[in-house]
């Protein structure tokens, strides 16, 4: 509590009395019927309120009768009560209580206002705004372009671009800055760039290259390996066809089809190929009566014939260990689709 | 993939180490006894000191660059090393290299957090084209913020400062061409220098912020230059703002005295 406040607490006995009553919490009975009394705010204890309610009329009286002193510029009496009043206002809980603390704050804003201007009498007042004015004709504003410049908000006239480093060059006199080392040439700074930026320009960089060279050379090699895949499509196609027509009736098993027991990479190969048969309607995979899978070859115009819309897709798996698995189960010895390397190396020749 | 995984877990303990480390440089390192610098000193020869000196001054002296004071922590860390025991003795040459030869002066502006700053020990001159150094514009922007604060009594709102900026086409809500992010710069980069301070003043609600002057600024900045500028911009005296007045030459004289 400051002296003020104390010293009004003893002028007023019979209000100062209640400072003592602070800590009896535990009063809970309602006993006064204002307005805000009504609200549910339970854990207020009325009289703390009044004491709250005592404390800052006290204060706003003490503030009106020491008005002079309050104003004058060589202490800080206004600041004072003003903490006083913020640690007032700490325990106020209810809108009644927070009126008193508007009003003294008006109070207080008022004075503030006064001193203020007191000051200003003196000469000696520093006005930011005004300071900023004798800059700006100190950096060279040029207001004679003041209606060309209407539409900058700070308002007219505008700065010539080296406005700030003519102040600096002036400004400079007050620092006692030490002149910075620097590199010969500039040849490298005295540390990596920040990392971030780093990683912005590395990720632009080859995005825009490999824009560049798309065109020309992704056209060539696209073309190449679909080619390359046409072609291996329609030699396993010819495998495909060829064993049917040793025996149409002998169901081939799409396993023993597929599997390459010397090569587990031909064999997925070989399942990549076939996906493309089946898409494109020139080969179908059935279920035999055991469920295994079986593979056949569609004759040309049947496939052309059926809808697109009309088959069916699946996705199929395979690991090293299934393919193991599936060598073992059917015995498989040989690949039916040999490799396609010897005779594409003889043809290059 | 898992061996990247697993290098990535190990160098992890090993940085938070690195940290501890450089909290706890500090705190262990005490002033060696001047016996224990002088049983140092004779271990070494005089091209092995002077090779250290060299080094520290160029340590700083590349620090420096970035305006940011320089820790005492990374001083003994990355360059002293293990010739601590003759710290003092070190550092009493290097402030003289910075005197005699380079006309600098190695200002400890931190005691408590031991923290360095470089400042020029020459007279400055105002022809700009006898300068020595060349101007950055943010020394103007520097300049106007300092003397705003100063002149408003050693702490202002940073409203103040922005609308005193405002006033001068540097919106702080905007990029500026040269300064770029106006309010990072002002609350970041010369905070970090120790040019300001930017502290929330106490019991506000929304807080607000106030700016004050730096530890860097109150030894590298002349108030009395200030002052005498600020007057030269109002076609006044400085003796028009008394108060102003005698804290400059009073604050002038105790660092001249202390150099």
């Amino acid at each position: 509590m400051s002296e003020s406040s104390r010293s009004a607490n003893q002028q007023n006995g019979v209000r100062g009395r209640g400072g003592d009553s602070e800590e009896e919490d535990d009063e809970e009975e309602m006993l006064l019927g204002g307005p805000s009394a009504t609200q549910e705010d339970d854990d207020e204890d009325p009289a703390q309120r009044r004491q709250i309610r005592h404390q800052y009329r006290e204060l706003i009286n003490c503030v009106q009768q020491n008005r002079e002193d309050m104003l004058n510029p060589s202490n800080n009496k206004l600041t004072e009560v003003l903490v006083e009043a913020n640690k007032l206002f700490a325990n106020v809980r209810q809108a009644r209580e927070a009126a008193l603390d508007a009003q003294f704050l008006v109070l207080a804003t008022d004075l503030g206002k006064e001193k203020a201007n007191q000051l200003h009498a003196d000469g000696s007042a520093f006005d930011p705004s005004a300071f900023a004015e004798h800059l700006l004709s100190f950096m060279g504003l040029n207001r004679l372009e003041e209606d060309d410049g209407m539409e900058d908000a700070a308002g007219g006239g505008y700065l010539p671009e080296d406005a700030w480093l003519r102040l600096a060059h002036r400004a400079g006199s007050c620092f006692r800055k030490a002149p910075t080392f620097h590199f010969m040439l500039g040849s490298f700074l005295a540390e990596p760039p920040p990392p971030r930026q780093r990683v912005e320009r590395q990720r632009k960089a080859p995005s825009k290259e490999v824009k560049r060279i798309m065109p020309t050379q992704l056209k060539k090699m696209e073309e190449s390996q679909q080619e390359a895949t046409e072609k291996e499509v329609e030699r396993i196609l010819g495998f495909l066809q060829s064993y049917h027509n040793e025996n149409p009736e002998l169901p081939i098993s799409y396993y023993e089809f597929v599997i390459d027991p010397q090569s587990f990479s031909r064999t997925v190969e070989n399942i990549f190929h076939i996906s493309f048969l089946i898409r494109d309607g020139l080969a179908k995979i059935y279920l035999d009566q055991n469920k295994l899978p079986c593979i056949a070859p569609v004759p040309r115009e049947e496939a052309e014939a059926t809808s697109s819309s009309s088959r069916q897709q699946c996705v199929i798996s395979i690991n090293q260990s299934s393919w193991r698995e599936i060598i073992e189960a059917f015995d498989i010895t040989a690949a039916m689709i040999s490799s396609s390397a010897p005779t594409e190396s003889a043809s290059s020749q | 993939m898992s061996q990247r995984r697993v290098s990535h877990s190990q160098s992890r303990p090993s940085a938070s180490r690195q940290v501890i480390e450089d909290d706890e440089e500090d705190l262990s390192f005490t002033l060696p006894s001047s016996s224990q610098v002088q049983r140092g000193m004779d271990r070494l020869t005089s091209a092995e000191v002077d090779r250290k000196v060299a080094e520290v001054v160029q340590f700083i002296l590349i620090k420096d660059q970035k305006k940011v004071p320089i820790k005492r922590a990374d001083i003994i860390k990355n360059v002293i090393k293990e010739n601590r025991n003759i710290y003092p003795e070190i550092m009493k040459k290097v402030n003289m290299t910075f005197e005699k030869v380079f006309g600098l002066k190695l200002v400890e502006i931190d005691v408590k957090n031991h923290a360095f700053i470089l400042v020029n020990n020459l007279e400055q001159v105002t022809d700009r084209l006898a300068s020595m150094n060349p101007a950055h514009p943010k020394t103007g922007l520097l300049f106007v913020i300092l003397s705003v604060i100063f002149m408003k009594g050693g702490a202002v709102k940073e409203a103040v400062v922005w609308n005193t900026l405002k006033k001068l086409r540097v919106d702080p809500g905007e990029r500026h061409e040269e300064f770029g992010d106006v309010k990072k710069l002002l609350t970041d980069e010369f905070v970090r220098q120790k040019y300001l301070e930017y502290a929330r003043i106490p019991h506000t609600d929304p807080p607000e912020h106030e700016f004050r002057w730096g530890l860097r600024a109150e030894s590298e900045v002349s108030k009395t230059r200030l002052l005498e500028f600020v007057a030269q911009l109002h076609e006044k005296e400085p003796q028009n703002w008394p108060k102003q007045y005698k804290e400059a030459t009073t604050s002038d004289a105790r660092s001249s005295q202390a150099s």
